[in-house]
């Protein structure tokens, strides 16, 4: 089997293209994720049963059913009554950052409430407020425990901002199939993409083992 | 300095409290006995309402902690507490862990929080320990510096609950002796203990608390040398 590189070169400027949109639908997923599921989370650990129900709807839905439903949806329904012209590299990161964000909140709820009673209390025993008590004591400890669940997340965000394919978003991997239409070739484009998804989850994941070096031992 | 009256408290269909009267003066000593599940705990957690209550009102240094007008942080300020597990915040170092609330909740300045931690830190032997992590200190040490933590808000009112129950016997004195020397220097306190010894030598007046109720109190020496009721001598009997 001949492996043409000739191939990925003609089309490269086409692939950096799509790499830089890949990176960009990705960070507005995981930023946006991050803010509105710290918000969710909060709202679902609310003491009133009826405060809760919204948020915890949100997450189930955004848990329980397709990433490509969901895309679908806020591409050819939501957006069209918010633009004349939907732009689908916008829509794919606005799904991208709704569904995080569901999963986010989850991470942020389990590891809030997996610090120990006794830090909430001994904090308000001293006479900070609930938000001192959030900010100073239990989100420093919290946030240690949320960064492998966070790397995990956010490297399954990179790999599925992919399904931005089926609204052709042109982010890598709209790229890699439109080359693999044009050359009827499967190996170098497809190679291509999965090596540029590769080098993105590994070094997220060596970003996570940073961090978690970093703040365990200080 | 602290009124509690007609006390109540329940947690879903469990009454724990049913109907405590307390008088605290300041610079008393009071030690609370019982067996376990009197609700010795829940009653020193509502006096700084870590434990909201159901009925009766508290009165702590003539502010009504169920008043709508009350900030129960501001009361809070005023009355510290010390943990069976000492609760020492693992993420920070001892002095951290002293100077965080006096600097966040009384806005003091860094050099004057640090002063009064290293103070108090002379106080309860563990000047050397100000860097250290909780993680690295023996429990006779933590409960020493969560002391140190809740004295240096100056509060006018300090809750112990069982603060000795879960160190080593060899360490139980060193805890003991600080309280000792805090009660000598007139501190009001509330202490839940198991420790006889010193509730007869510090305490100005012993409480025994069963099923909720205040059952008996008086002074040490006539609540343990002569008991007037069967519970509390059965307790005794047991304890002592
Ligand atoms: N958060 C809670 N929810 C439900 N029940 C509780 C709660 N806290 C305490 N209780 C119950 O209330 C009763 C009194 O508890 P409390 O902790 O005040 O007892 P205690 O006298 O401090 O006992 P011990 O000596 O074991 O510490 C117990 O039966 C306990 O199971
Ligand atoms: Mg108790």
């Amino acid at each position: 089997m001949d492996f043409r590189f000739d191939i990925i070169v003609e089309y490269a400027p086409y692939f950096f293209q799509g790499l830089l949109a890949t990176i960009g639908v990705s960070l507005v997923g995981i930023i946006f994720g991050l803010i509105l599921g710290l918000f969710i989370g909060l709202g679902k650990m609310a003491s009133h049963p009826i405060v809760r129900w919204p948020f915890v709807w949100y997450i189930n839905f955004f848990r329980g059913t397709p990433l490509v439903v969901q895309i679908l949806l806020v591409h050819f329904g939501v957006m069209p009554l918010l633009f004349a012209q939907p732009n689908a590299i916008v829509s794919l990161a606005v799904a991208l950052s709704l569904n995080s964000a569901a999963y986010v909140a989850e991470i942020f709820r389990a590891g809030i409430q997996s610090i120990d009673k006794g830090q909430m209390e001994a904090a308000r025993s001293l006479g900070m407020t609930h938000a001192q008590a959030m900010r100073y004591i239990i989100l420093p400890q919290a946030l240690k425990r949320m960064i492998p669940p966070f790397a995990n997340e956010f490297i399954v965000l990179i790999k599925d901002s992919s399904l931005g394919m089926v609204i052709a978003a042109p982010e890598i991997m709209y790229w890699g199939k439109a080359a693999a239409g044009e050359y009827y070739r499967v190996w170098e484009p497809y190679l291509t993409v999965a090596f540029v998804y590769l080098v993105l989850t590994l070094s997220l994941s060596k970003l996570s083992h940073y961090l978690e070096r970093k703040y365990s031992t200080s | 300095m602290i009124d509690v009256r007609q006390l109540k408290k329940s947690f879903g269909s469990l009454e724990v409290l049913k109907g405590i009267n307390a008088h605290i003066r300041e610079g008393e000593v009071v030690v609370v006995i019982g067996p376990s599940g009197s609700g010795k705990s829940t009653f020193l957690r509502c006096l700084n309402l870590l434990e909201d209550f159901d009925e009766g009102e508290i009165i702590i240094d003539g502010i009504n902690l169920k008043a709508k007008d009350t900030n129960l942080n501001k009361v809070r300020e005023e009355v510290g507490m010390v943990f069976q597990r000492f609760n020492l915040f693992p993420h920070m170092t001892v002095l951290n862990n002293i100077t965080l609330a006096p600097m966040k909740v009384r806005k003091w300045p860094r050099e004057k929080a640090e002063a009064k931690a290293m103070e108090l830190l002379a106080k309860v032997g563990l000047q050397d320990k100000a860097h250290a992590y909780p993680d690295s200190l023996s429990g006779g040490q933590a409960q020493r510096v969560a002391i140190a933590r809740a004295l240096a808000m100056e509060p006018k009112i300090m809750l112990f609950d069982e603060p000795t129950s879960a160190l080593d016997p060899e360490m139980v004195g060193e805890v003991l002796s600080v309280m000792k020397q805090l009660a000598n220097e007139g501190m009001t306190m509330v202490v839940v203990t198991h420790e006889m010894g010193f509730a007869r030598e510090v305490g100005d007046r012993v409480l025994f608390m069963d099923g909720g109720c205040i059952v008996e109190e008086g002074k040490p020496e006539d609540l343990f040398d002569r008991p007037q009721h069967e519970r509390t001598k059965a307790f005794l009997s047991k304890v002592l």
